[in-house]
């Protein structure tokens, strides 16, 4: 019985293989997957044309990006905050319920920010994912077809981007870890703040040559390359602890061909791609699909729209960061540059009266924050730099201004007056106080240099690394105590530390 | 249950003395005459049955019963007759001449007997009940749930134990979430696989609910590892009707009346302005209307539905085509949907009758008004002071984000979207010798999707800003599948098995384009002309094409001797172009084994009360690759994502750059499931199933974010953690009363689960604790989140502080740390449900419920709000708390969201025109309560919140559309 069973299945099973066999024969059984609407890694940046196109990406990278994690805008939401917040000219209080995000800001205003704070993670992805990005390009084009001459031309550009983001790591968290090779997956560890620093040093002495010396709108050239170097050197006896005023005066002195524009606000216009002045900047143009460019929209009342357009026609506002008190009363009232802040009464277009407050309240914006952790809704001074006006969509189309040839004329006047030559620093402070109404005092000191950086530079995210190298950082100041050395710098993200175990944290953090 | 034994007991015994008689009279004449012998054969509810076969004992003399269930068989005296009919308990009368003619016999159901004959689906054939080896739930057409359905996977609700049915919403347009014990992804979709009449899976609304002829539910792995790398949360069988017996015709047709009767208790306005008086709060601003947001945005809903089908079929060809249309209005306005749908199937036999060939094409069409769920946040967060309208009829505006005008929302607003389904197939069975039977289906589904929305110039949102938005989308999908297989069947003695192998190629290409438009100088041609405005923004088209293929190959074997023992084994390999290089091929063996101990000598003594008895035994692995989507494992570079200047040339490209880390170790989700299974018949009344599983699901896929450097991609979508569950389901049906007037029955599912994630890290991708069920949006809760994923914590862990009172101020009282909150996952889920019938009356009724799951009411949550007065409105609760905390998420607002509800109930009439010479004609009118009432202590509107997912399951937050009480009137007739 058994036998005779076995032998029909063998015998069956005989044919089901072999009509299975022939049904394999006659059908598909490729498992690749065809690609239609997206494009294989491997199989892309074969051109020339299709190089730039990558190459192009190193420059978008730096408008930065949002996802599950993070918020990483260079622009606002978090890069941007981190350092105003931190920094003496801004601060982000809670508004009711408004603002408090589990504390995240108030934690940058008191200078007690943790390796969880959002804010920190944000800029700290921001520059990575940059690095990433651009130590892929440069994978992908040495895999490309263009000649070595032609490839050594866009490295040097690559790597400029490159030295740019690990600069802003250099100065956020300056322990960290430098990764070049694309091809390298090994988990990498700290290098040391003098590391990295020499590396930013190398890498941006070892491209200028290679860079356009022509501008060229939104590139890295050599005059935003040496504007960078000049930057790293400003900052040194922070960033290593030996200073380089001299070599600072000199990467400035290679910056050529800009020019103050006589009205200051000029650089910050929506269109702005004019100006005589920025050296380098970040272009933006929301038809084009670029993205986080709203800080008016994260500063303004809730109401403030129907200051601009009578209909109330303009995006939503989140009535969020402003300037910290004490900052407004810092500008006399005839320097021009009063007006990157808006105070006061805000008068409803339509009604031709002042805007009331859910609160039955007018909207009237002042210096004073009474209660930093429940502030009023009018409280604060709002950040009012870039050009607003009706019609503006939710992304802005003014391109974001990076460093502007005013800073190079202020980096040689603060190192000149730190190597004690007063005469030199003057003549380099005074066409940028002049222009902005304000006389330089007789007796030029660190002091004013200090307040009229401040002023020259309010909310273009300069005030932290500003307030570090002159020391105030650590000092107290409104709504916060004396702050620990080693808050210098960032910690390093806990999440980021989950993923590599390799990565230490910075001392005086957990 | 006393009273129905001693029935059958009394049947019995006449039956006995019956028997009785006859032997006596036996002795008594010896002389052998033939004896007329009339009859009529009933079955245990006095109905005639056609078609019962008479046999005269030891001889092949005999009859059959016609169409009454009469008889008339001329029997030698002192001779036996056996009467029998397939499902009934045979019958052994004796006949003399004292045997009182006309004979009245009642056959009795064999409940055991009747599991062999009925027939379930198991995927690439179907088999006997009785053979199963496997954890099968069977539902027939007339279980399937009533009401209005516009979703068909909604006929299933309460009606599997372990298949948790959700329908989160009552949006017309939107289905139900299916989870089969507990689900096995984080990430990927927890639906199981749908087959409709052998064609895996397709979209399950391509079969109307009035198509269905029944469902199968395929639940532990050694049932579904034979669909291999999608069996894994289980395979939901429907078979439809496809063949007409007879001539016939039907129609069928209800409308519904629904409207919302939950709602949250907001402050009306005169206790918004009793409010204002006695706080004497100076700013708020009266407007002077007493307006109820949440009412002004619903509507009384009409619903209607007309189903007509005819079917034409003999032994040797048939068709069956109908056509159904229905309208399915929303209780909030402006919503519906409207499907009109048809099918048509044939079928003929040739080369003597060895070969069938059946064609059907299923095709639908739905239109409905998708919904701007922003309306309810703002419902609740406008003043009952303020007017929809103002003084000149225009939409009151007072400004303010969330502050817009919700019915202005709702009106200045054109939505339109149209989906279209069609499936068709070709299949042919062909009978190669008695026992080997070939079978090759066809099949081709198309689905797309076409979406419009025009948001005018005057338009609050968007509109103005954007000066008239325009959109119109494509979306498409085809499923291209081929199937053979080869069954070969063959009983030897007592020895029964069934061997099936078979291959599959599966091609599935989705491709589509969209288009937007901004910048409009007039609104009249809505979505229909972008052309015409003038505001170009990139990304403002966009194309997109992608396929995916996947090759199979399967074989069954199931054997069962004496019908007592059977073992059924599986295995399945799975090539699918989604899995990574190193992982295209995917191997999913099953084995099972049962054993009918009723069958035992040693159990003849419990036969007469324990009719069935069966335990059952199955391992099996099974796969879910719906979380890996296409290219998935490669690396790719983005191309058009993000955009550059190009200074030189002064215009803007399209930089491309890398979006995907290059996974080639990528592959589907494995589980493991083992399934310990009882079946039970009692008293010929009762039957019952007890299910015991455990699942291990492993390299459970998550977008794990990685180092960045080294990766190029800062997230990784990676096989990587571990996720169990455990479960015991019970199944019982009671036939309690069976009478032919009155019968009366009773359905009981009741299904347990626990679930842990087991692990979440390798020694590559190391993962403490995933947050997740995001509050973002919620006023200062930005990026937080209110739940974790984490080893040794299910899915859905609500993790925050524990809130453990308030203080003199109205704060809340906090704990230290933050905790385990409780869970969105129930401790157990039941359906109830009991039928009714007396004489031509009918009711029915049908319960569903939850228990133990933990729903975040962050509706209530967040408009507890001391910030929100004046200006927005807060409920009544709020203001006799004496809260004066801004919100914070804590437990106070996790809360048990146990719930009974009943989901349908039905009255029935059927008319007999018999009675007034009709013949041929049914007949039936009923009407259906749906959702007429929910038992809850939830404080939010309604705490059947959807559960899957990640981004907030098990949350409530705003966009709750009602769910509606409705009632219909119907009616069905056939001829």
């Amino acid at each position: 019985m058994i036998c005779q069973l076995k032998k029909i299945v063998i015998m069956k099973f005989n044919i089901i293989i072999l009509a299975l066999v022939s049904l394999v024969a006659l059908s598909c059984t490729g498992l690749d997957e065809n690609l239609y609407s997206q494009v294989d890694s491997d199989e892309y940046g074969k051109t020339p044309q299709e190089v730039e196109t990558i190459v192009g990406g190193a420059y978008s990278s730096l408008r930065g990006f949002r996802d599950d994690l993070s918020n990483s805008y260079p622009t606002s939401e978090y890069v941007f905050f981190l350092n105003e917040v931190v920094s003496d000219e801004a601060t982000i209080p809670t508004r009711g319920t408004d603002w408090f995000d589990g504390g995240r800001y108030q934690e940058a205003q008191r200078h007690t920010y943790t390796p969880l704070n959002e804010m920190v993670l944000s800029a700290w992805r921001y520059c990575y994912q940059g690095v990433a990005s651009v130590n892929g390009i440069i994978y992908q084009v040495e895999q490309s077809q263009l000649t070595d001459e032609a490839k050594a031309t866009i490295f040097a550009e690559l790597r400029t981007v490159r030295a740019y983001y690990y600069y802003l790591l250099l100065d956020m968290f300056g322990n960290v870890p430098i990764v070049t090779d694309f091809e390298d997956t090994e988990l990498p560890s700290n290098s040391t703040r003098e590391e990295v620093f020499n590396f930013v040093e190398q890498e941006l002495t070892e491209s200028i040559p290679l860079l356009s010396e022509e501008k060229i709108y939104g590139r890295f050239t050599q005059n935003v390359a040496n504007t960078l170097l000049a930057r790293l050197y400003l900052n040194a006896e922070v960033y290593v602890g030996a200073p380089r005023w001299q070599d600072c005066i000199n990467a400035c002195e290679k910056v050529t061909g800009y020019t103050l524009e006589a009205d200051y606000f000029a650089n910050f216009i929506t269109e702005n791609q004019g100006s005589m002045e920025n050296i380098f900047v970040i272009p933006y143009d929301h038809k084009e699909g670029t993205v986080g460019n709203y800080l008016h929209s994260m500063t303004f009342h809730y109401l403030h729209r129907f200051t601009v357009s009578a209909t109330g026609d303009y995006p939503w506002c989140a009535n969020g960061i402003s300037a910290q008190p004490g900052v407004y009363s810092k500008f006399e009232d005839n320097d021009k540059r009063k007006a990157s802040m808006l105070a006061g009464e805000q008068i409803n277009l339509n009604t031709g009266s002042v805007i009331i407050m859910d609160s039955g309240e007018p909207l009237v914006y002042t210096e004073e924050i009474e209660n930093f952790t429940d502030a009023k809704q009018n409280e604060g001074v709002r950040l009012y730099k870039y050009e607003v006006k009706a019609g503006e969509t939710w992304e802005r189309d003014h391109d974001w201004v990076v460093m502007r040839y005013a800073e190079v004329l202020m980096m040689q006047a603060e190192c000149y007056m730190r190597l004690g030559n007063e005469g030199l620093a003057r003549t380099f402070v005074e066409p940028v106080s002049q222009r902005a109404g304000i006389e330089v005092p007789a007796n030029l000191d660190l002091d004013f240099l200090n307040d009229e950086l401040l002023r020259e530079f309010i909310f273009e995210g300069h005030r932290r690394t500003t307030n570090i190298r002159f020391g105030d950082y650590f000092e107290p100041w409104w709504e916060k105590g004396t702050t620990p050395i080693e808050r210098g710098i960032f910690p390093i993200p806990q999440s980021e530390r989950d993923k590599n175990t390799n990565l230490n944290q910075n001392p005086g953090y957990n | 249950m006393k009273t129905i034994y001693s029935t059958i007991l009394t049947k019995q015994l006449q039956i006995v003395f019956s028997i009785c008689l006859g032997m006596t009279t036996l002795f008594m004449n010896a002389q052998q005459i033939d004896i007329e012998v009339v009859g009529i054969v009933l079955d245990d509810l006095g109905v005639p049955l056609p078609g019962a076969s008479i046999l005269i004992e030891g001889t092949t003399t005999g009859t059959v019963t016609d169409f009454d269930g009469g008889f008339s068989l001329k029997v030698p005296e002192n001779n036996n007759i056996i009467i029998s009919y397939v499902g009934y308990k045979e019958l052994n009368i004796a006949i003399s001449s004292n045997t009182i003619i006309p004979l009245a016999i009642t056959l009795l159901p064999d409940l055991a007997a009747l599991d062999e004959v009925v027939v379930v689906a198991v995927g690439y054939g179907t088999m006997r009940k009785s053979d199963l080896t496997g954890s099968i739930s069977s539902i027939s057409s007339d279980d399937l749930r009533q009401g209005v359905i516009s979703s068909t996977e909604q006929v299933l609700q309460g009606k599997v134990a372990g298949l948790t049915v959700v329908q989160g919403s009552g949006d017309p347009a939107s289905g139900a979430t299916l989870k089969l014990r507990g689900g096995t992804s984080l990430t990927a979709s927890n639906n199981p696989l749908v087959v409709v009449d052998g064609i895996p899976g397709v979209d399950i609304n391509t079969v109307q609910p009035s198509e269905i002829l029944s469902i199968d539910v395929l639940k532990d792995a050694s049932a579904a590892a034979i669909y291999g790398s999608r069996g894994a949360n289980g395979v939901i069988i429907i078979t439809t009707n496809r063949e007409g017996k007879g001539k016939s015709m039907s129609y069928s047709s209800f409308t519904a009346i629904g409207k919302v009767n939950r709602r949250l208790d907001m402050l009306s306005s005169n206790q918004w302005r009793q409010y204002v008086r006695e706080n004497s709060i100076d700013g708020a601003v009266d407007y002077g209307a007493n307006t109820n947001w949440a009412e002004e945005l619903e509507q009384v809903s009409f619903s209607q539905s007309h189903t007509l089908a005819f079917s034409n079929g003999d032994k040797l060809s048939g068709m069956r085509g109908s056509v159904s249309y229905l309208k399915n209005e929303g209780v909030i306005k402006t919503t519906q949907l409207e499907r009109l749908s048809g099918s048509i199937s044939g079928y003929q036999y040739g080369l003597n009758d060895k070969l069938k060939l059946q064609i059907g094409l299923n095709s639908s069409i739905d239109n409905w008004q998708p919904l701007d769920y922003r309306i309810f946040q703002r419902s609740y967060n406008l003043s009952p002071v303020i007017p929809v309208y103002d003084g000149v009829g225009e939409f009151t505006s007072v400004g303010g984000t969330n502050y817009e005008n919700p019915i202005e929302l709702l009106t200045n607003r054109t939505a339109k979207d149209k989906r279209h389904r069609l499936l068709g197939y070709l299949k042919a069975d062909l009978d190669i010798t008695k026992n080997l039977k070939a079978v090759a289906n066809l099949s081709y589904e198309l689905n797309s999707h076409k979406g419009n929305l025009y948001k005018p110039t005057f338009a609050v949102l968007e509109g103005r800003t954007d000066n008239g938005f325009g959109q119109k989308t494509l979306g498409e999908y085809e499923n291209k599948q081929f199937e053979t297989y080869l069954s070969y069947s063959n009983t030897i003695n007592n020895h029964r098995f069934n061997i099936l192998a078979g291959y599959s190629f599966l091609e599935n290409v989705y491709e589509g384009f969209g288009a937007f438009r901004r910048g409009f100088d007039s609104d009249l041609f809505e979505y229909n002309n972008l052309g015409a405005g003038f505001d170009y923004r990139a990304g403002d088209v966009y194309s997109y094409k992608g396929e995916s293929r996947l090759v199979s190959f399967y074989s069954r074997a199931n054997y069962t001797f004496n019908d007592k023992y059977m073992l059924t084994g599986t295995i399945r390999w799975d090539g699918s172009s989604r899995f990574g290089a190193n992982n295209k091929w995917g191997v999913f063996p099953s084995a099972s084994f049962a054993w009918r101990i009723s069958e035992e000598k040693f159990m003849e003594s419990t036969s007469n009360w324990l009719n069935n008895l069966k335990f059952r035994i199955g391992y099996g692995v099974t796969g879910n690759q719906d979380g890996i989507g296409e290219y998935k494992s490669l690396s790719i570079m983005g191309a058009g994502s993000s955009s550059y200047y190009d200074a030189v040339n002064d215009i803007w490209k399209r930089a491309y750059a890398p979006t995907q880390n290059a996974n080639p170790d990528l592959k589907w989700e494995s589980t493991e499931q083992i399934n310990l299974g009882v079946d039970f018949s009692l008293f010929n009344r009762i039957n019952g199933t007890i299910e015991l599983y455990s699942k291990m699901t492993s390299d459970l896929l998550y977008t794990y974010s990685v180092p960045q450097p080294p990766y190029l991609v800062g997230t990784m979508l990676a096989n990587v953690g571990d996720l169990s569950n455990k479960g015991i389901e019970l199944t019982l049906n009671g036939s309690i009363i069976n009478t032919k007037d009155m019968q009366f029955s009773a359905d009981l599912v009741l299904a347990s689960n626990k679930q842990k994630i087991e692990k979440l890290s390798n020694q590559q991708y190391e993962t403490d604790v995933i947050f997740s069920g995001s509050l973002h949006g919620l006023p200062g809760m930005s990026n937080q989140f209110a739940q974790i994923i984490k080893e040794g914590f299910p899915v859905g862990t609500f993790w925050g502080y524990e809130a453990l009172g308030k203080d003199e101020d109205g704060k809340y009282i906090l704990s230290e740390e933050k905790k385990n909150l409780g869970n969105v996952q129930p401790k157990f889920t039941m359906g109830f449900g009991m039928n009714f019938k007396y004489k031509s009356f009918d009711a029915s009724v049908l319960t569903t419920s939850m228990f133990g799951q933990k729903v975040l009411n962050a509706t209530g949550m967040s408009l507890w709000d001391p910030n929100r007065l004046p200006a927005q409105n807060v409920p009544d609760d709020f203001i006799n708390s004496g809260i004066t905390s801004d919100p914070i998420y804590s437990s106070y607002w996790v809360e048990d969201a146990s719930f009974f509800r009943l989901q349908t109930l039905t009255l029935g009439y059927s008319f007999d025109f018999e009675k007034i010479g009709i013949s041929n004609i049914n007949a039936r009118a009923y009407v259906t309560g749906e959702n007429l009432f929910v038992i809850t202590g939830y404080s939010g509107i309604d705490p059947e919140v959807n559960t899957s997912g990640l981004e907030s399951p098990g949350i409530d937050l705003f966009n709750f559309y009602p769910r509606p009480t409705t009632v219909s009137f119907g009616i069905n007739l056939s001829i």
